[in-house]
């Protein structure tokens, strides 16, 4: 266990990326496709562990884990104690609310009561309470753009990196409510325990992301050469989005 | 049960019954498991007592006006919290320290200090189950109240390293940080009050991520950006007190780095620098902490062992202005980090004493000799016919129709009292 760290991977969109990332930095020589038979690889340098996103930060924050890469949209969900190291850039996409086209709301006016359909109940709240609106949120678990049209919901909190599905549904965007990208958090003990393993692999991570940024201004906007979620990757059956 | 480490699947689903639940998060000690928890608690205890400490019991419950003005709304939302007969909120303590702070302000009012307060008992939170965190643990701790100087912060931590190696955790690091330097880093910094929030906001969301962000566009001053970007790497022995002095000019900052400095002297005459790490980084509680903090770590746990530190402002919101530095252990994680580095599961041994027909006497007899020179022994409740000539299992002597004694105990194997005595003296050893 000492030999190397224990890193783990979010399945689902921002999976070959993360063992891109890793491979390009030297930290760990794995290709995405060795995962498809097994869960866990160990490499010399680190043994990596394939889980689902939302269970990125349980691992790291139990210390099952050391270290982690997961979407900043996870965390919003469950704020877990663990240290957040380093913006990875990639897998950018924003949080959005958007309604009907031709709504009310999608005019800019805020109805008195409002539901909102959502997977990201508490960054939803988040938002909604920083402009002082009092909104009834639905929990819901995938194809959250449909609850509009079933009349389930007057509009939805949900994630965007291209839009098109919003559109697909006739829905448009309102207000930002987010932004995330991929993240390198860390336990809070191996921080201290192994520090000079787990500095030594932000550092390189840091190191390959900002080497392989094109000279865009800000960090967490999409940046346009990189390859965006896919909105066709959020629908139902996507580990990233099943909760 | 003990021993038997595996249960019977289909016996078990045979007696399906929803009475035989528990709670999420809460668990069952047992056996090994159950010794070493109180054996590591008794270590604990008996070092703070070996220090000068004295042991007080406080009670489970305290109301939460009481729990309030000692802990953030942080910790008060994790407490579970329920009605008293007279409409009032109580709650079950999630910590120690506001009762210690409160009984110190009302019963040992005008104590001469400096008091020295230990404790030991279980803490309650009522977080959400299947998050693999306990909800009920066992805590052990000291404060050390009415002394402002960097000695009681010394021993604070000498105290609590001394406590883990008597309960035999190795490989255990120490992390020194002060809770006066991050915050005088921000105030030194030229932010305005909106940027200083953010960028503390996200410090102590241990989100550096979010720290760079805040930074961006203000006006901080290089050395300080770049101190407070650097916060997890922070850390090292006594040359990164010297390294982040050249670059700090403000008194401020530049106080706590002398207070840091005179610290590890201190520590070094405790003899206990090897295991330290200074940690200008550290991220506590600054609304409660004062003055030094700690954390201390074991390579085979992803939590904290125990932490402690300053909080000279606690005592004034129970009406008594008084300084205080202290500590906590988590006995648990503490269990739990015993468990993984030796993958030793313990052993309870009590020796079995059996014996023949119409030796019930003698036995007793032999057994009161034996528990008076500290063999535990397990008197069998009924005479054994018919195994005369058997060999003794391990942890287990046998009374003969010959009034002879036959034993196994700790590997060794022989016959008579003496012989046993000396076996549980050589196994002590």
């Amino acid at each position: 266990m000492s030999g190397g760290l224990r890193l783990a991977l979010p399945g689902g969109a921002l999976f070959e990326d993360a063992c891109r990332l890793l491979s390009d930095a030297g930290v760990a020589d794995i290709d995405a496709g060795r995962f498809d038979r097994q869960l866990r690889i160990a490499t010399p340098t680190a043994t990596v562990v394939k889980v689902r996103p939302t269970d990125v930060p349980v691992y790291v924050e139990m210390g099952a884990c050391d270290a982690g890469i997961v979407g900043k949209d996870i965390l919003w969900e469950s704020p877990r104690d663990c240290y957040e190291l380093v913006d990875l850039r990639f897998g950018a996409c924003r949080l959005v609310l958007a309604a009907p086209q031709g709504s009310q709301l999608a005019e800019g006016r805020f109805p008195q009561s409002l539901r909102a359909a959502t997977k990201y109940p508490i960054a939803a709240r988040r938002f909604f309470d920083s402009l002082g609106l009092a909104v009834e949120l639905i929990k819901l678990h995938g194809s959250v753009e449909l609850a509009p049209a079933m009349g389930l919901a007057d509009c939805v909190v949900d994630i965007t990196a291209t839009g098109r599905t919003l559109t697909a549904n006739h829905l448009v965007e309102v207000a930002e409510a987010g932004r995330s990208t991929a993240r390198l958090i860390s336990n809070r003990a191996s921080l201290k325990t192994r520090s000079e393993a787990v500095n030594q692999l932000a550092a390189a991570l840091r190191r390959t992301v900002m080497a392989a940024a094109t000279p865009v201004s800000g960090t967490s906007g999409p940046a346009a050469s990189e390859p965006a979620l896919r909105a066709s990757a959020l629908p139902d059956g996507d580990p990233g989005t099943s909760r | 049960m003990r021993g038997g480490a595996c249960l019977d699947f289909a016996r078990m689903s045979a007696l399906q019954n929803p009475a035989r639940g528990r709670a999420g998060g809460f668990a069952d000690w047992i056996g090994a498991a159950a010794q070493r928890r109180r054996t590591v608690t008794e270590a604990f205890v008996d070092t703070f007592a070996a220090w000068g400490y004295e042991y007080l019991a406080t009670p489970l419950v305290e109301p939460l006006d009481t729990v309030a003005a000692g802990v953030g709304g942080g910790l008060q939302a994790q407490l579970f919290r329920f009605m008293d007969a007279d409409g009032s909120l109580l709650a079950l303590v999630g910590e120690r320290t506001v009762s210690v702070a409160r009984v110190v302000s009302t019963q040992l009012q005008g104590a001469q200090p400096p008091l020295r307060l230990c404790y030991a008992g279980p803490v309650l939170f009522n977080r959400p189950p299947l998050g693999g965190r306990r909800r009920e643990a066992m805590q052990a701790g000291c404060e050390l109240i009415g002394h402002a100087g960097l000695a009681a912060d010394a021993e604070c931590i000498a105290v609590a390293a001394a406590a883990l190696e008597r309960a035999g955790v190795t490989g255990v690091q120490i992390d020194v940080g002060h809770a006066d330097f991050v915050p005088s880093l921000l105030d030194s910094a030229n932010l305005d009050a909106a940027s200083r929030e953010r960028v503390a906001g996200a410090l102590r969301g241990r989100d550096l991520v979010a720290v760079e962000e805040a930074l961006r566009g203000t006006e901080a001053g290089d050395a300080e950006r770049e101190l407070l970007l650097a916060f997890p790497t922070l850390r090292g022995g006594r040359e990164i007190l010297d390294t982040a002095g050249t670059r700090i000019g403000d008194p401020r900052p530049r106080r706590v780095l002398a207070d840091l400095a005179e610290l590890w002297e201190v520590l070094g005459r405790h003899g206990i620098t090897a295991n330290v790490h200074l940690d200008l980084g550290a991220v506590r509680d600054w609304d409660y902490y004062t003055g030094p903090t700690f954390e201390l770590f074991s390579a085979d746990l992803g939590f904290p062992l125990g932490a402690g530190g300053r909080y000279d402002r606690l005592l004034a919101a129970f009406g008594t202005d008084a300084p205080a530095t202290g500590f906590v252990l988590h006995v648990d994680r503490c269990c739990d980090a015993l468990l993984r580095g030796s993958g030793e599961n313990g052993k309870v041994d009590a020796l079995r004493l059996g014996y023949s027909p119409g030796r019930a006497g003698e036995a007793q007899a032999l057994a009161a000799r034996l528990r008076q020179a500290g063999v535990a022994v397990a008197l069998d409740l009924e005479p054994a016919i018919g195994n005369r000539g058997e060999p003794v299992v391990d942890g287990a002597a046998r009374l003969d129709d010959d009034g002879a004694l036959l034993w196994r105990y700790r590997g060794e194997e022989g016959s008579g009292v003496e012989a046993l005595l000396a076996a549980r003296t050589e196994g002590a050893r």
